[in-house]
């Protein structure tokens, strides 16, 4: 077993596994219904591919770091909440409102981390608790519906430019904003050196402490963009309006190859990984498979996924 | 003289350090105690028999999913898969016995399966994590939503009532005033403290905790042990899957939601440390308590239940700060 792992793990070809499966799982399925190749469902599927994308995007950050953040479904969720109900007093400014809070609470989740040495995913699931709690009291529990005149501030969302959806255009924005981050910042190249190997790099002077905290604003941040783009998207917010959307994230992650044990992965692998989970989720919506009973073939993709990219090498005890 | 000035520091350090993880394995029975005084002398009704039976029923499925989770934690291990392990049990569960949905009345041979199928959730668990060398929080946020996905495939939307006598007896039946379901999760309790203090499993797992690589020198069969130990932690959500059907006398999808959030509170907030090593069942049934009495406390002040979650997940933070030992870890990942 191992042995098949090491084989796949070796060479450049495991560096092009997740796109040769994305080209493969595309022929597939427009082999079997040649109207998913047309151009208006393939624009479908990157709009509907937009909302986790920008998810996912914001969790490899920290996940480039060998952490892992939780709460970012609650977070979405809680934006979504928050712009459903600012919108007629605010205007545009619920959105900046939105997105100032999920940095706010990035930041809140980075610090309980860093500075009370707290494991991530136990920081990120208590601060998911609290922002879905927040979530539920500030809704009173239910979903909101926007008014006519409340949908007017979401055009930027819902509209389209030459013919492309703006959600799409948001999308590859946030991939162009991402990727400069990732590949042409201190920040992105600290990243790197953290997650491949920590004492290592605090040893030669990166401030370890502060690049963690930045990964956890961007990640909660990115969520706040999602939960907003969710409110343009269905026009209502609600208190688990993005339950359902952390295992598709870290999954598109990890299958497009980033490693879970941080140091290795990008933006860009990001982007396949969350096309293949497009791609697979209607493949099964097409062979009828239950929408919720998905969620068995997205855990079973995400073990998977990591077992192939992990780097055993950097954890000799694994707990 | 050089020796003697490596031992003294030592020695005078034993005895500081002996004193402080008694105060830390105190503190949460402490906190237990003043919280119950406070919310007392708020609102009287707190020390009334059927408060206590209320809280005792509110306890029972934490408590027993707390322990499976307590021998997990104790090995510096987390586990994830608490609703997916429950809600599989319980669905199966409302499926096989005396249930409005279909003819089958397999009774208390039912409830054996369904303690097979917890115990195979957990193996699967152990499996992946030891011979694919995954960390457990990852091999575990993969079979929650597998263990969900998979209760949903089975119901397809619908929840199953069930009719059968002998699981309701479980909420309704009483003993000494309190409900059969409490008697199992304390029997439960009974069990799991064997296990801890009686068993080589019990020492293995503390000893895993402590330091696997020594564990393992040491001659520890430390995979077989991880194992046994998921397995183990399976049977248990298996139990409360059974004790959550029971109090809602149907099987549904729905039915484990929020439970892993309660879960690892309580564990924490007993102060067994997620490094590994330090803390019991026993503290866990104190955690559990703290939960509970806080949330009822909550009710009786009339606090609404969805701040609740948002109090677990402070207490989440502060306990793990409280009892994190930082020498011990010098990266946080």
């Amino acid at each position: 077993m191992n042995s098949i792992i090491d084989t796949i793990r070796t060479d450049g070809l495991r560096q092009w596994l997740p796109l040769a499966t994305l080209i493969l799982l595309v022929i597939l399925v427009g082999a079997f219904q040649p109207a998913f190749l047309e151009v208006n469902t393939l624009l479908q599927l990157a709009s509907d591919t937009a909302v986790l994308f920008i998810l996912a995007t914001g969790v490899t950050f920290v996940i480039m770091l060998g952490g892992i953040d939780l709460s970012i479904q609650s977070m979405a969720s809680l934006s979504s909440v928050v712009v459903a109900l600012t919108l007629s007093s605010l205007g545009y400014g619920a959105f900046v409102f939105a997105f100032a809070l999920g940095a706010l609470a990035g930041l809140l989740s980075g610090i309980a981390h860093v500075r009370l040495r707290i494991p991530s995913f136990i920081a990120t699931l208590a601060m998911g608790g609290v922002l879905s709690s927040a979530a539920l009291v500030i809704s009173r529990e239910r979903s909101i519906t926007l008014g006519e005149s409340e949908r007017g501030y979401l055009g930027w969302i819902t509209g389209t430019l030459f013919g492309i959806p703006n959600v799409v255009i948001i999308a590859l924005i946030v991939l162009a904003i991402a990727h400069v981050l990732q590949s042409r910042t201190r920040f992105g190249r600290y990243s790197a050196a953290i997650g491949a190997g920590e004492p290592a790099a605090y040893a030669s002077g990166v401030k370890v402490d502060r690049q963690k905290i930045i990964a956890f604003v961007l990640s909660a941040s990115f969520a706040a963009l999602a939960g907003i783009i969710l409110v343009g998207r269905l026009a209502s917010g609600s208190p688990t309006l993005a339950s359902e959307l952390l295992l598709p994230s870290i999954a598109a992650v990890v299958v497009g190859g980033t490693a879970i044990t941080g140091g290795v992965g990008s933006i860009w692998r990001t982007l396949v990984g969350a096309l293949i989970i497009s791609v697979v989720r209607i493949g099964m919506t097409f062979l009828g498979v239950n929408i919720f009973a998905q969620n068995i073939v997205f855990g079973v993709v995400l073990v998977a996924a990591v077992a192939i990219t992990i780097d055993r090498s950097k954890i000799p005890i694994v707990k | 003289m050089t020796l003697d000035a490596s031992i003294s520091p030592s020695q005078s350090a034993k005895p500081t350090a002996r004193r402080r993880w008694r105060i830390a394995a105190w503190a949460p029975l402490i906190v237990l105690v003043l919280l119950c005084g406070l919310i007392t002398l708020i609102n009287p009704n707190f020390m009334t028999f059927g408060n206590m039976v209320r809280i005792s029923q509110a306890a029972m499925i934490p408590l027993v999913l707390g322990l499976g989770a307590t021998f997990i934690i104790l090995m510096g291990s987390i586990d994830l898969s608490v609703e997916g392990g429950l809600t599989l049990s319980a669905v199966i569960l409302s499926m096989l016995v005396l249930n409005g949905a279909n003819s089958n009345a397999f009774g208390m041979f039912g409830i054996l399966i369904v303690l097979l199928v917890g115990a195979g959730v957990g193996f699967a668990n152990g499996v992946i994590h030891v011979r694919l060398k995954i960390p457990s929080f990852m091999v575990t946020l993969g079979m929650w939503f597998v263990g969900v996905g998979a209760a949903n495939a089975l119901l397809g939307g619908m929840a199953i009532r069930i009719n059968d006598p002998m699981i309701r007896s479980l909420a309704i039946e009483r003993f000494l005033g309190f409900p059969l379901g409490v008697w199992l999760a304390l029997f439960c309790l009974l069990i799991a403290l064997i296990i801890q203090n009686y068993t080589r499993l019990g020492r293995y797992i503390y000893a895993l905790g402590g330091g696997e690589d020594l564990a393992a020198l040491s001659g520890i069969p430390v995979g077989r042990v991880r194992i046994l130990a998921f397995t183990l932690a399976g049977v248990f959500y298996a139990v409360g899957g059974v004790l959550a059907a029971a109090q809602l006398g149907l099987g549904n999808a729905q039915i484990g939601t929020g439970r892993l959030f309660t879960t690892v509170t309580a564990v924490v907030v007993g102060g067994t440390a997620l490094s590994g090593g330090q803390g019991s069942v026993l503290q866990t049934l104190v955690g559990v308590l703290i939960v509970v009495v806080l949330s009822n406390g909550m009710v009786l002040m009339g606090v609404p239940p969805s701040v609740q979650i948002g109090v677990q997940g402070l207490m989440i933070i502060a306990a793990v700060a409280l009892s994190i030992d930082r020498k011990r870890m010098r990266i946080v990942k």
